[in-house]
């Protein structure tokens, strides 16, 4: 008797109930791009089952979900992934040359210029990104134009951008019999999804399956993440009370070296990522990934400074893209004294995100260890 | 050996085997058609349309596919390679892989609720690469037999054991993995080959940004854009931003008559590049066509009528001077540099889509398709052929017709299956 098919039981008892899912919706994005519609994002956005019965037993959410491991080896050897912060071809610093997106963007807008870059080429029809709906809320949106991208600009700390979205924007599937092979089929497979590692982490693992909705995914732009912040009213109320502010006042949030809270009167907190611990969900707390290892190119601001993002081009495909972008004007590259200037700050860059990929992987190891000797989390989400 | 036979083999379900096969047929002589696609039709179902009477590809090919398929003498064998063939005339014993389909034939009705379930994405190969089909799918819309094939190199369950989604979804009960990869031993008198041929990659030639360029396509590619069955459902736009193009440059020779690629002429190209600029101004009469040509070869019945109508009615410019380079302005608008070859006046012109008339080259496979046949290719891997016994083979027994002996268009391809089918029945009728 072969060996039983793996499935969205066995992922809710390895991987839910242990706390450890990191809701990036690759299961529920599967599930429904492929109409099969078993699952969903439920309460906090777990996944859950919707009708269990309708669910194919097909196995493939269990190997796409980024806290199991049948894909690593394959994902690894593809991408040329090696220890400590994967693959990557060049680290450079740069910046936006739009000044709009500059004073609406985290770090340099270096995000929001590429995808424009992508967009206003043609080489993309729409980019996955996430945009604020209220203070501390985001929701997964495609943006198509110019504009849409420039609302969506800015980072995203409270971690609800779901890969639901692509699966319920997918929506083209033509049936093979139909003699018209629409347009979209050919047309709308082009887009870009800016995510966290464990979202990127998903979408190549359904790459190297070879499934919808991931084959419409061209390009990769993978955010730098120690952890994202679920500022439920429980969180808020902790962290207020913490840090003696009111989060109403708080105008943007950023990670570098710590977290940096600026507030509207012109005032920034500092405070050490250990302290805001606590907020983080507790998935974020098992991941290994700070640079975000698989993405085609991964940015942030650490190491920069300010109006600069950090970037790591990994893939040929990253390459071609900051590249045309860089031609086209869409960015520009952080100024040095000289060649030497250069080569010890991009040292200094490098060390930095290498510091904080071990510092993120020993917290995993940790974490996990304290897992499997049955200690639960401080704070369940 | 199994004895004398009077059954024929033929290699190939294109065309000129196709055409074979039926002639054969009709003559009261069994046939093997051997395809190792998943369905008969092989190239000229990917055609839109077909010189020089501009009729639609498949509509002049249907009838005889569904001929073949029904045929009482002709027994199809889709999915299936010649693996070894001992004997001589009149008495060869083939030993033939019939490829595992995981469809029952018998029960699969191709209503298509497999593929609709199917979540593999992969580049279809019979359009270009241009559009996307599953790992369980119909090789083309029109093809016989009409039933769905599982692509093992992508079908998750064949290779990662996980899936199962079609096998739940089909009514009929025709997803079988349990099929196996059968050896079937067929007895015959006498074997034609219609193996077709493969295309040249221009990527190879860098002048021309092929793959570099989204506006630089091939001319089959070109084929399935203007296909109403095609990817774009026939609205002949360009790849890079889906806007129709109304200046098309056609470049003529590519990987032909090169001395760094293909020294032989493809012999269709002057041809089919005229149909392709033609059929694009009956799409939109705003086209403009340029063909930028060595020699215009158009010898074949009506064929110099052709190209004059195309240059008197259809908006073509023939221009005669090899392409140099093609570039890219800021639209991505390909400019053909080139030498006018009457004036000896370098120039360039920009257009909004470029079309490579890429080279016909024997079919990577040949090679192992000789040995186990025991016949001698040419210097270009063609099946080498007699002038004066043009369909015969360096073996007895073995016949060669179409694109497998040199490149050929339709007509030309289907007199000589014609004449190899003749000669076969020849052979085994002694």
């Amino acid at each position: 008797m072969e060996e039983e098919t793996k499935t969205f039981k066995d992922l809710e008892r390895e991987v839910v109930k242990r706390g450890i899912c990191g809701k990036c919706g690759g299961c529920v994005c599967f599930c429904s791009a492929g109409e099969l519609n078993a699952l969903e994002m439920g309460e906090n956005d777990i996944p859950r089952y919707i009708n269990e019965d309708s669910c194919q037993k097909c196995g493939i959410c269990y190997l796409i979900c980024p806290q199991t491991d049948a894909l690593d080896v394959e994902l690894q050897k593809k991408l040329g992934w090696g220890p400590p912060i994967g693959y990557y071809q060049r680290i450079t610093s740069a910046q936006t040359t739009d000044d709009k997106i500059r004073e609406i963007c985290t770090d340099g807008g270096v995000v929001t210029s590429l995808l424009l870059y992508l967009l206003e080429r043609n080489l993309i029809n729409g980019a996955i990104v996430s945009k604020k709906t209220e203070r501390f809320a985001r929701r997964a949106t495609v943006a198509r134009t110019r504009q849409e991208l420039i609302e969506a600009a800015g980072s995203m700390f409270s971690g609800s951008l779901h890969l639901e979205e692509l699966g319920g924007r997918y929506t083209t599937y033509t049936p093979i019999l139909s003699t018209i092979k629409s347009l979209e089929e050919r047309y709308l497979h082009d887009i870009a999804v800016v995510g966290t590692p464990c979202q990127i982490n998903a979408i190549r693992k359904m790459q190297c399956l070879g499934i919808i909705p991931a084959h419409l995914v061209k390009y990769t732009i993978g955010l730098f993440c120690i952890e994202n912040f679920s500022f439920d009213d429980v969180a808020r109320e902790m962290l207020e009370k913490k840090l003696d502010i009111n989060l109403d006042e708080i105008v943007k949030l950023n990670i570098k070296d710590d977290f940096i809270i600026t507030l509207t009167k012109d005032v920034t907190i500092h405070v050490p990522l250990e302290e805001v611990h606590e907020v983080a969900r507790p998935a974020c707390l098992t991941c290994r990934d700070f640079s975000n290892e698989y993405a085609d190119i991964s940015v942030g601001g650490l190491g920069s400074p300010d109006g600069h993002t950090t970037v790591l081009i990994r893939t040929n495909v990253g390459t071609s893209v900051y590249d045309g972008a860089l031609r086209k004007g869409y960015i520009r590259e952080r100024i040095f004294e000289d060649a030497e200037e250069r080569r010890v700050e991009k040292t200094k860059i490098l060390a930095k995100i290498v510091s904080f990929a071990r510092r993120k992987k020993r917290r995993s190891e940790e974490r996990l260890s304290a897992l499997a000797r049955g200690e639960g989390f401080g704070r369940k989400v | 050996m199994a004895g004398k036979s009077e059954a024929v083999l033929v290699i190939g379900g294109g065309i000129a085997g196709i055409q074979a096969a039926l002639d054969l047929g009709d003559m009261g002589i069994k046939v093997h058609l051997v395809e190792k696609k998943p369905a008969i039709g092989g190239r000229m179902a990917q055609l839109d349309k077909t010189f020089p009477t501009n009729d639609c590809s498949i509509c002049i090919l249907a009838p005889k596919l569904a001929d073949c398929f029904r045929h009482p003498n002709i027994a199809l064998h889709t999915l299936s390679e010649v693996k070894e063939v001992t004997g001589q005339i009149g008495d060869f014993l083939v030993r033939l892989r019939r490829n595992a389909r995981f469809v029952d034939e018998e029960k699969c009705v191709n209503c298509g609720d497999c593929a609709a379930k199917c979540p593999v994405k992969v580049p279809d190969e019979f359009d270009m690469g241009l559009r996307r089909r599953e790992a369980i799918y119909p090789y083309y819309l029109q093809g016989v037999p009409s039933v769905m094939a599982i692509d093992r190199e992508h079908c998750l369950y064949l290779t990662r054991d996980v899936c199962r989604i079609c096998e739940r979804f089909c009514t009929r009960e025709a997803i079988d993995f349990e099929q196996k990869d059968t050896d079937v031993m067929v007895n015959v008198g006498a074997i034609i080959i219609a193996t077709g041929f493969d295309l040249y990659d221009p990527s190879g030639i860098l002048q021309y940004g092929y793959k570099r360029y989204r506006n630089v396509i091939t001319s089959l590619e070109y084929e399935r854009l203007i296909c109403a069955s095609g990817p774009t459902g026939g609205h002949l736009v360009r790849p890079s931003d889906n806007k129709p193009a109304e200046k098309i440059a056609f470049v003529q020779c590519v990987g032909s008559r090169d001395f760094k690629n293909n020294r032989y002429c493809s012999s269709v190209c002057c041809m089919h590049a005229t149909k392709e600029a033609m059929l694009a101004y009956e799409h939109d009469p705003r086209v403009k066509s340029y063909i930028f040509y060595m020699d215009l070869r158009a010898a074949g019945k009506g064929f110099q009528e052709y190209i004059a109508r195309g240059e008197r009615d259809y908006n073509i410019s023939y221009i005669r001077g090899r392409a140099a380079k093609i570039t890219e302005d800021h639209d991505e608008n390909p400019i053909v540099w080139y030498e006018e070859a009457e004036s000896s006046k370098t120039n360039k012109i920009a257009v909004e889509l470029a079309v490579l008339a890429t080279s016909l080259m024997p079919r990577s496979d040949a090679v192992d398709l000789s040995e186990i046949l025991g016949v001698e290719l040419d210097e270009y891997n063609f099946f080498k052929t007699d002038p004066l016994s043009p369909l015969d083979t360096t073996r007895p027994g073995i016949f060669a017709c179409g694109c497998c002996r040199e490149p050929t268009d339709i007509p030309e391809s289907v007199a000589q299956a014609s004449g190899a089918a003749a000669r076969a029945a020849e052979a085994v009728s002694r």
